[in-house]
């Protein structure tokens, strides 16, 4: 990518004002940088569910992780996120008024793809909403109730449900029959509350 | 067609265009806010030292009022 234009990119991240802009803005510049060198990122946790669902969740940290086996030498990345301006590192970086947290591999069960947004600066990838539904409903129980992670879950099953985003529901099936995840009865359970709320037919309820 | 179906999907196969993300955002809010009314973000977590000194004292910006999406 140009200098001008990674200028000019970082200028308009930088004035973003909308929470969820700024952050969807941010990954696809850094996604588009980091592709040039051969590493794909994706967008994971509150992050990613804000991008599918506009929930009013996310903080202002934007998390990553990269979905290419390999990951660039600590060099690079200096030198990557350089072109950014970015204060910080080797995995944590302060840029255009916020924060970039790079975790590591992606932990993804599900075999959907990772939803694609067409985004200003490069293609954004975003963790399958399949996989965040699973495991925040894991996150609402099993260390005592959290109120938080419910509703989460609870805003992912209600844009799904109304068809904003496209969810296969037999892999939230499969999903949560996993060894990893076992809460079957939980995500049955609160997709529909969340589809009796919206007075919908819950696609994980047997007839 | 129905107002409801003009409501652009993220799709399972290929990539929404920014413009229809765009497009969707205020449906999802709605959607969203349906089922967990208000600001959901997290009030505390390991991050906050580094969020407060940035966002004045806040865990981020504040999130644009569902109208002007």
């Amino acid at each position: 990518m140009e200098t001008k234009k990674i200028r000019d990119a970082l200028a308009d991240i930088t004035a973003e004002q909308d929470p969820t802009l700024k952050s969807a803005k941010l990954a696809s510049l850094c996604s588009a940088l980091w592709l040039e060198h051969g590493v794909e990122l994706v967008v994971v946790g509150g992050s990613a569910i804000e991008i599918l669902t506009e929930g009013a969740y996310a903080s202002g940290d934007l998390d990553m992780c990269h979905a290419t086996g390999a990951m660039l030498p600590m060099t690079q990345r200096k030198e990557i996120m350089g072109l950014l301006d970015a204060k910080g590192g080797p995995r944590n970086w302060q840029i255009a008024g916020m924060y970039l947290d790079l975790l590591g591999p992606v932990e993804s069960f599900a075999r959907t793809p990772y939803r694609r947004v067409a985004a200003p600066y490069g293609n954004l990838l975003v963790l399958q909403p399949e996989d965040l539904l699973v495991e925040r409903v894991l996150c609402s129980f099993y260390l005592g109730e959290s109120k938080t992670a419910r509703d989460c879950a609870k805003v992912l099953a209600s844009v799904a449900l109304r068809k904003e985003i496209e969810m296969n529901w037999d892999e939230v099936r499969r999903l949560a029959n996993l060894p990893e995840y076992r809460n079957l009865p939980q995500c049955v359970q609160l997709v529909k509350e969340v589809a009796d709320e919206l007075k919908i037919k819950s696609p994980l309820h047997p007839d | 067609m129905n107002s409801k179906s003009k409501v652009p999907c993220i799709p399972i196969e290929g990539s929404i265009s920014w413009a229809d993300w765009l497009k969707g955002r205020r449906a999802r809010r709605e959607s969203s806010k349906l089922v967990a009314p208000g600001v959901i973000r997290r009030k505390t977590s390991s991050s906050d030292r580094r969020l407060k000194k940035l966002f004045n004292g806040e865990r981020g910006l504040p999130f644009t009022p569902t109208g002007k999406l």
